[in-house]
């Protein structure tokens, strides 16, 4: 497990997907989480960076996990997720202060997330109201912004979660190279997923 | 002119004379040293010469708020007492919780000065600012409970009581001056300072406001400071949830949860004892601090009584350090020790010791490791000063040099360590060995950064870089004391809003270089004075067993604490002489050119 943390945690810091000590990863075992610890720098995780505490109930080990185990939790709790990233994208988080949702442009970023809701919140970090409103979006869609803040991602293993939001982020520098160039775009196809 | 934050006002009572006079602080002063333990410093170097007895009259009891005292900014309704340690010898000062200080603030003092000593027991009372001496009477003998129930039945809950048990009556040389019932101004015996005073008890009730130089930007900060606790899995959830004993775990998991007189580093029933096992068992409720959102005390039922459960490092002390696992008989002895007034790790880390010296059939004591029954009844002694008790009652440093084995007993300069091995843990080691009050885990609070990651995680087992992450620990935190803010919040709140929130108070600009400029000042100062008072840099050390024997199993296996170097680069990095002297251009630098020694 501790290759796998390493190894997406790397990937997530060399493709400025996260800053230095920014984001977090965890893996839901039953009843059991492992996230990684507050602070914990992901591009070089060690095994005292990978805190397993329960999914439901709080042990002595919440006191070293990361600040968003309470979104996390409710995403597991509230979803068949496994695997839970969260990462601050800069193009995403800096189209998510303009836009409600994000609706890709590009024909790979449609087919994979069709549309990337975003959503705001009073509190953003270790934030109570993203755990009632998280879940039920993750539901639905493979990754959802948080305005300002970044991407909370869920899939079934790590890596899945990792691909939704690298495709993000991609899907968003696309957006903002398209707007710098102030064109019209030919191709409007994308557009049908407004409404997915 | 108006003050804002503070009053600028002291009460200064002579218990010889019975003389109670107001007298005005110098802006200047509360400007320079904040309050809490900045101006206690100030003070004891001022008034109590370093060669006094320190349970003489020339010892004097320095009560202090801060300017934050009563405001609305998270864990700021703390107090702090200073005075020389009858323990130590050192400079001491200690601050606890509560409401007791908020009380005092509201009787429009920032400080209270009690000095001299009484001829009969007496009670201090100062109600709106009205401040009379009164017998103590019957109240003399009484325990904390006792003295503090039969206080706020006469007089109403509206006052707060700071009192003595037997133990400070006896001046038990770790006897503590316990507040709003069972919160603990523990360590150095300050308590036994205040016994030799014969004053059983300071009662305070007040309505003055504290004034706020600027409102809205305080409630600002306030309301964005209180995000991060809220934010924060330690202070959401952690404390909230266990409680200090939430720590137990981590710490056995480490390997550095010292058992039996920290000879060794690991407790192999370190899960009967934990948070999580006080949750489901003894837990019967939770109680905090004026204007705290962690609220970490324990309440606990044991049998039919209710009671404060222990913390962590009371758990461990009263527990482990003398082979314990038996968590109703530890919560007990907790409770125990907050009626009598004594503090909590000096009790257990001494029986501890007397626990091994009777092992080592060195000294006979009766102690064994274990005896559950024998810890209740040796604290029972201790504070009654009967029997094996009259010995005990000096202190760990004490009982084991008169019997000629100083090497066993786990303290730095007479002050008993807490509930960590620093063998494990070398910032911590450091920050023991260079502690100015004594073997204390709170001075640098290396917890943080060695094993909380708070701000950062560092190697724990590295010597490297510990000096300056000391340094900088010990100066912030004693900045924070006298602010006075719970070390607690420091885990979830930076530094940068305790200088936002001080100007707020106060009106004046700080940023978060005056705290640590101020940090700086007030650790030189209590250097300062402990050199005058004798304690020089022979006692920054540690004792033997952690320099020469490595941890015997577990994750810190092999470890000792490898104190020289470090030792010699925090002095270079202090501005110290190879002596631990503050040279003459760093105190002219601190501008405490005038404090020389």
């Amino acid at each position: 497990m501790l290759k796998d943390f390493q190894k997406l945690g790397r990937d997530l810091f060399l493709s400025g997907l996260n800053s230095s000590h920014s984001g977090n990863l965890s893996v839901r075992y039953g009843d059991r989480i492992v996230i990684t610890r507050r602070g914990s720098m992901l591009g070089h995780l060690e095994e005292r960076d990978l805190i397993e505490t329960g999914l439901a109930k709080n042990d002595s080990k919440i006191i070293l996990a990361s600040t968003e185990i309470g979104v996390h939790r409710a995403i597991y709790k509230g979803t068949s997720a496994l695997a839970v990233v969260h990462a601050h994208p800069v193009h995403a988080i800096a189209l998510s202060l303009l836009e409600d949702q994000i609706i890709p442009v590009d024909s790979e970023g449609a087919y994979l997330l069709h549309k990337i809701p975003v959503i705001g919140a009073e509190h953003t970090i270790g934030s109570q109201e993203l755990e009632k409103s998280l879940p039920g979006l993750l539901s639905k869609y493979k990754i959802v912004v948080v305005r300002g803040h970044g991407s909370f991602a869920v899939g079934q293993m790590l890596e899945e979660a990792y691909q939704w939001t690298s495709s993000l982020e991609q899907v968003c520098r696309i957006i903002c190279l398209t707007r710098t160039l102030q064109g019209e775009i030919k191709d409007q196809r994308s557009a049908k997923f407004k409404d997915w | 002119m108006s003050l804002y934050g503070w009053f600028g006002k002291a009460l200064r009572v002579n218990l010889t004379t019975g003389n109670i006079k107001e007298e005005a602080i110098e802006e200047k002063l509360l400007e320079e040293w904040l309050g809490g333990r900045g101006l206690g410093t100030h003070m004891v170097n001022q008034e109590v010469p370093a060669s006094c007895d320190p349970l003489g009259p020339a010892n004097k009891l320095v009560f202090v708020t801060g300017p934050l005292t009563g405001s609305s900014f998270p864990g700021s309704g703390r107090f702090s007492v200073s005075a020389k340690s009858p323990l130590t010898g050192t400079i001491f000062d200690s601050n606890a919780g509560g409401i007791w200080g908020v009380r005092l603030k509201r009787c429009g003092f920032d400080m209270l000065m009690l000095e001299g000593a009484a001829t009969t027991p007496v009670i201090l009372s100062i109600r709106d600012g009205v401040a009379i001496l009164e017998e103590a009477g019957e109240l003399w003998g009484k325990d904390v409970i006792e003295t503090t129930h039969a206080i706020t039945k006469k007089l109403g809950k509206d006052v707060s009581v700071a009192c003595i048990g037997v133990a400070g009556e006896n001046q038990v040389k770790f006897a503590a001056i316990m507040n709003d019932g069972h919160r603990a101004l523990g360590r150095g015996g300050l308590g036994a300072v205040m016994g030799a005073k014969r004053l059983k008890a300071v009662v305070v009730s007040g309505n003055k406001k504290v004034e706020m130089a600027d409102p809205d930007k305080m409630d600002l900060i306030v309301y964005e400071a209180d995000k991060w606790i809220k934010a924060n899995p330690i202070t959401s959830k952690g404390l909230p949830e266990f409680g200090t004993p939430v720590l137990v775990n981590l710490f056995n998991e480490m390997g550095v949860f010292p058992t039996c007189n920290f000879q060794g580093s690991q407790f192999a029933n370190a899960g009967k004892i934990s948070g999580e096992t006080i949750a489901e068992t003894i837990y019967s409720g939770r109680k905090g601090c004026y204007r705290c959102p962690v609220q970490c005390t324990r309440m606990v039922k044991i049998g039919a009584s209710t009671m404060a459960g222990p913390e962590y490092e009371s758990l461990w002390a009263l527990g482990p350090e003398c082979g314990i696992d038996d968590l109703e008989v530890i919560a007990e002895a907790n409770h125990l020790c907050n009626r009598l007034g004594l503090d909590t790790i000096s009790t257990g880390v001494t029986i501890g010791c007397a626990m091994e010296l009777e092992e080592r059939k060195l000294l006979k004591t009766g102690l064994k490791f274990g005896d559950a029954a024998g810890i209740l009844q040796a604290i029972e002694q201790i504070a009654n000063r009967e029997g094996v008790g009259e010995l005990l009652a000096e202190g760990s440093r004490r009982m084991a040099e008169d019997c000629g084995f100083a090497r066993y007993s786990m303290q730095v300069k007479g002050l008993e360590l807490p509930a960590y091995d620093p063998r494990g843990m070398q910032g911590m080691g450091l920050g023991f060995a260079t502690s100015n009050r004594g073997g204390c885990h709170l001075r640098a609070y290396m917890v943080g950064p060695e094993a909380l990651g708070v701000p950062k995680m560092v190697d724990r087992f590295s010597t490297g870089g510990k000096a300056g992450l000391t340094i900088t620990q010990q100066n912030i935190n004693a900045a924070v004391d006298s602010l006075i803010i719970c070390r607690f919040i420091n885990l979830a709140v930076s530094e940068e809003y305790f200088a936002r929130a001080l100007s707020a108070a106060t009106g004046i600009n700080y940023q978060p270089q005056d705290l640590h400029r101020i940090g700086e000042r007030i650790w030189n100062l209590e250097r300062l004075y402990n050199l005058q008072a004798g304690v020089d840099s022979s006692f920054d050390t540690l004792p033997p067993r952690l320099l020469e024997e490595p941890i015997a199993e577990g994750p810190s296996l092999g470890r000792t604490v490898e104190l020289k170097p470090m030792l010699a680069e925090y002095y270079r990095f202090r501005g110290w002489d190879a002596a631990g002297i503050p040279t003459p251009e760093k105190l002219q630098e601190l501008k405490l050119g005038e404090y020389s020694c």
